[in-house]
């Protein structure tokens, strides 16, 4: 089975693709994480029961693709009939019969199953017609979506591989790092760092051994754009590290998924087994001298292991403690040789680089930013899911006209870029393009790319206080400013919160944040101030209002705020005493209800099943 | 500057200058150190022979010691410890077979003979000439080294 | 070997390229701080407080604060270690140390060179004297036992043997505890035993003395790995320069007997 030469992939390429072309209408079923989650796996079974009992013209089970994710998680489960585009959204198994009777075998469009325009109210056909899916360039993400993930011939079907091939039998590897330096990709992981800067340092680096390493830890709290790639198009990951590897001359490399991704991990492992099987893996790969494998290493649940060096130590079997990197990992890296070590989403970009040519990507994106970034857009907004969008993009752009604007039309208060690594933003800066740059110059960073939309019942001293227990949680321990450090930060955050700090205090993490920031070892610490300094840089009075006025305007510090019930608005319905876990309500039947502070945990149960919102939070 | 010592025993009246000698040699901060030659009765009448470490070819001390403290300086040929690289384990003053490795209590240091830079103290001290160092000519260095 | 020129508090001083900055400035006699570091292992950058500020001319005034223990030498440097930043630096260290380890004398003595009589913090809720420095399980590292490791991640790191277990690795030679600059290491030598890490030794008594010397345990893995003569270790020390002058003794009445 193996392919040994270009001619003979170009050749399974066309067989591929008229298999892949063979059925006139395919049916997508989104079987991304969160779509399984929501019950997708149990529609791919629906159409097998449908397409079992019945015979359709021009139609078999072979047309039914389970692909990676769409990115419009908010309205799944997806299905969308190819090639017409037809999205149907919040899809149940009890609606595949009538999907396959009415969609597939006639031509009829099933409207309830129709996404609605949240501003418009209108149905949308086509998920090309989507909003959420018009604002997009999808590079990245080009595949996910239309091919099946798990395999092999749907990827070569549409082009895969056809980048490597170019590499190995028209290029050198020096001529491949220009054509890499030359695009302007720069690393999707957070740091940005030129992509062919590195890949050249390390090929000059003289060694008889050398190492290329996917970063498939993606440790940010609600970031989810390199599992969608890994269990989604895990072939362009792989091609992308072949095309590395050969172009700096390493033979072997590791994939280094965190323990969370089962699945991203058993989608890579069959794209691994499939190429093995092809001979794209393995030696002499396309019939010349270029030999790689790869093996997949598996984290265990801990974010400072997205770290390269500690990733590298975790990839050695020892504990996933960062090092000083005065000497840098391309130099001395995996088992102290030269590494190159990209994120996911990088080398996703890299076979269609190859593939397009540097100026391509420099087309997309701006200056010193080319290309896309994927974005996990998560928090207050409508439509939250993963997109993808050219580098110059604004804020603005993407929150409202990709995002839908604001949950429950609630005012914008600020949205949290690069995770725990980042800084809030506020509304003054919505029109910010988005790119390395320029989000680093106001103090925050574009990180891997999660963003949380936050409104104003989000308390930004809270989410400090949150971004900062989460990092002290995750600290490897080794160094006395991050370990200390962000511990002392979060305690004083926590004070804020519950009204016990005073203006010293502010003066004082501001000033412990410096050091901690210089003087910390690695970037868990160097950065992990980064929310509490956007917080207070942006919302300083909100800070003073919780020091001055001990109150938290957004209602949401447990220790600064009161619920009380509204006497005018309340029904005596008693929802609210049978939902209170502590007992803090009394009160009579048709009678005000009264919550008694002492007991009362704020919870939000009461406010939950409040029907008259009789319940004032402040 | 490499030499070796040269014993006559039967000059040797023990009276342990050679050991004041190195004792003072090697103090800390005013405080004499311990000495790491020892003139000792030898089992005869009137008999006293200098102990101090042979320099070996293939030396226990070097070999158990774990953190590599042990290092030959390449000049003296005199094997030193390394006072901020030993970890005060007391592996080599167990393994040496002559003794010859010791600790030096009020200092904290596991201290060795060092031939005091290729110039050994003792040897100037010796009243009797008992205690002499020589060094090699050409012909001997040559072999030696 | 190659030998750079650096200049360090405004006076140029020679290194060679490569070797780690803490070394060149002790060697010039400059007082840094460095409380993780020991000559006996590699360097970890786990303290920070022998950061020191760098920069080159080519750098446009860009300052970078690192640490000096793990810094290579590189020719054209520019070095200040006492800076401003870098006092406030050490000073912060020294005082979120004390919120750790306030009763810690090393510590204590420190932090007040620095200004820091107590700490400014909150003193963390079971203080002790374990600066985490890590350089006990380092030395047991290197010297190949590896019985004892820094456990738990982040601010409830502890050193500790496998799973707070007696260490089967543990040869009892005492490295971790005599190398602990706030003797934090506890341990028992009572009779002929020897108690660390929740393990009792067996401490070798000289066969002519009755003192002893070391544990069973040690004895034992030198003999079976670094090829040492068992009888090495059946008496101490003094006991083999008094047998060495009775051997000498022999060979030197031999001759005496010769010249008469």
């Amino acid at each position: 089975m193996g392919i040994t030469s270009s001619k003979q992939l170009l050749e399974m390429h066309k067989e591929c693709k008229a298999t892949f072309e063979k059925y006139p209408k395919k049916v997508i079923v989104c079987c991304g994480t969160g779509c399984i989650a929501n019950g997708a796996r149990k529609i791919v079974e629906a159409f097998q029961a449908a397409l079992a009992e019945r015979k359709i013209k021009d139609f078999s089970i072979e047309a039914v693709k389970e692909t990676g994710c769409h990115g419009f998680c908010e309205q799944g489960p997806l299905v969308v009939i190819e090639p017409h585009g037809t999205f149907y959204t919040h899809v149940k198994p009890k609606d595949v019969e009538a999907i396959v009777e009415k969609s597939i075998a006639g031509g009829e469009v099933i409207e309830p199953l129709l996404y609605t325009n949240p501003v418009t109210g209108n149905k949308v056909e086509r998920y090309q017609d989507v909003s959420f899916f018009t604002h997009q360039h999808r590079i990245a993400l080009r595949n996910l979506g239309k091919i099946a993930a798990h395999d092999i011939r749907d990827y070569i079907a549409v082009g895969g591989y056809q980048g490597l091939a170019k590499v190995l039998t028209s290029m050198t590897p020096d001529q491949v790092i220009d054509l890499i330096a030359d695009s302007g990709l720069r690393g999707r992981g957070g740091g940005g760092f030129p992509a062919g800067k590195k890949w050249r340092t390390c090929r000059n680096v003289e060694s008889d051994v050398r190492y290329v390493i996917c970063n498939g830890d993606e440790g940010d709290p609600g970031a989810f754009m390199d599992r969608s790639m890994m269990e989604g198009d895990p072939h362009s990951v792989l091609e992308g590290m072949m095309i590395a590897a050969f172009a700096v001359g390493a033979k072997n490399g590791y994939i280094y998924v965190r323990e969370e991704y089962p699945l991203a991990v058993i989608h890579l492992q069959k794209a691994i087994q499939d190429c093995e099987k092809h001979g794209l893996l393995g030696d002499n790969i396309l019939g010349t001298n270029f030999s790689f494998r790869i093996r997949i290493n598996r984290g265990a649940g801990a974010f400072v292991c997205g770290e390269s060096s500690a990733l590298m130590r975790s990839v050695a079997g020892e504990v996933g403690e960062p090092r000083a990197k005065y000497i840098h990992s391309v130099i001395k890296g995996l088992w102290d040789k030269p590494t190159v070590l990209n994120n996911v989403e990088t080398y996703a970009n890299v076979p269609i680089i190859a593939m397009n040519g540097p100026e391509w990507f420099k087309s997309i994106g701006v200056k010193n930013n080319s290309g896309t970034k994927v974005f996990s857009l998560v928090g207050k907004v409508r439509n939250t899911g993963l997109i993808e969008v050219a580098m110059g993009t604004t804020l603005r752009e993407i929150i409202y006209d990709i995002g839908g604007g604001m949950l429950d039309g609630r005012p914008f208060k600020a949205v949290q870029t690069g995770g725990p690594s980042g800084g809030c933003l506020p509304a003054p800066q919505l029109d910010l393009p988005v790119d390395f740059d320029s989000l680093t110059a106001v103090g925050s960073m574009m990180g891997s790319g999660g963003m949380i939309v936050m409104d104003d019942k989000t308390c930004m001293v809270d989410v400090a206080r949150y971004f900062l227990h989460f990092l002290v949680s995750e600290s490897c321990g080794k160094c006395v400013p991050c370990r200390e450090g962000l511990y002392q930060l979060h305690e004083l955050t926590e004070r804020v919160c519950t009204g016990e700090a005073t203006e010293a205090d502010l003066e004082k993490m501001e000033k412990l944040s410096e050091v901690v920031i210089t003087a910390s070892l690695c970037g868990l610490g160097k950065s992990g101030p980064n929310p509490l300094m956007s917080t207070i840089k942006y919302f300083r009075d909100e800070y003073l209002t919780h020091i001055r006025e001990k109150r938290c305007p957004a209602a949401v510090c447990k220790k600064l705020i009161t619920y009380t019930v509204i006497e005018e608005k309340c029904t005596g319905c008693m929802a609210c005493i049978t939902a209170c876990a502590y007992n803090a309500i009394t009160g009579e039947r048709k009678k005000p209800h009264f919550i008694h502070q002492e007991k009362c945990e704020k919870c939000g149960a009461c406010v939950a099943v409040c029907k008259p919102d009789a319940i004032l939070v402040e | 500057m490499r030499g070796r010592y040269i014993v006559t025993p039967h000059l040797c009246t023990g009276c342990r200058t050679c050991e004041l000698a190195c004792s003072f040699t090697h103090a800390i901060d005013g405080k004499p150190g311990r000495s790491r030659i020892y003139p000792l009765a030898a089992g005869y009448k009137d008999l006293y022979v200098p102990v101090v470490c042979f320099q070996c070819e293939d030396p226990a001390c070097v070999k158990s010691c774990l953190v590599n403290a042990i290092t030959m300086n390449d000049e003296t040929g005199a094997y030193e410890i390394s006072p901020e690289k030993c970890v005060r384990c007391m592996a080599c003053v167990a393994a040496c077979p002559f003794g010859c490795s010791l600790f030096d209590k009020q200092h904290n240091l596991v201290i060795k003979c060092d031939l005091c830079g290729g110039d050994p103290v003792c040897a100037h001290f010796c009243p009797t000439k008992a205690l002499v160092f020589e060094l090699f000519d050409e012909e001997e260095l040559k072999e030696v080294v | 070997m190659k030998p750079v020129t650096l200049t360090i508090n405004g006076k140029l001083v020679r290194a060679t390229q490569g070797e780690y900055l803490l070394g060149v400035l002790r060697r010039e006699k400059i007082d840094i701080p460095a409380l993780c570091h020991h000559e006996a292992v590699e360097p970890y950058g786990g303290c920070r407080l022998c950061t020191i500020e760098v920069t080159k001319p080519e750098w446009d005034g860009w300052k970078d604060y690192v640490t000096s223990c793990l810094y290579p030498a590189a020719d054209g440097l520019i070095i200040q270690t006492d800076s401003p930043q870098v006092i406030e630096i050490r000073r912060t260290i020294l005082d979120l140390y004390l919120a750790r380890c306030p009763e810690a004398k090393l510590v204590q003595d420190l932090a007040a060179k620095y200004g820091v009589m107590k700490t400014s913090y909150q003193t963390v809720p079971e203080p002790n004297d374990c600066i985490l420095c890590s350089i006990c399980t380092r030395i047991c590292d290197t010297m190949g036992f590896k019985a004892i490791s820094t456990v738990n991640r982040g601010h409830g790191k502890e050193v500790a043997p496998p799973l707070d277990q007696p260490p089967d690795a543990c040869v009892g030679c005492l490295a971790c505890a005599l190398n602990c600059p706030t003797n934090y290491i506890k341990w028992k030598d009572v009779g002929g035993t020897r108690e660390i890490w929740g393990k009792k030794f067996e401490l070798i008594r000289c066969e002519q003395t009755g003192q002893p010397t070391i544990t069973r345990e040690f004895a034992d893995y030198l003999i079976a790995n670094r090829n040492i003569n068992a009888d090495y270790f059946k008496i101490k020390d003094s006991a083999h320069r008094t047998e060495t002058s009775l051997g000498l003794g022999k060979i030197a009445q031999w001759t005496r007997e010769e010249v008469k």
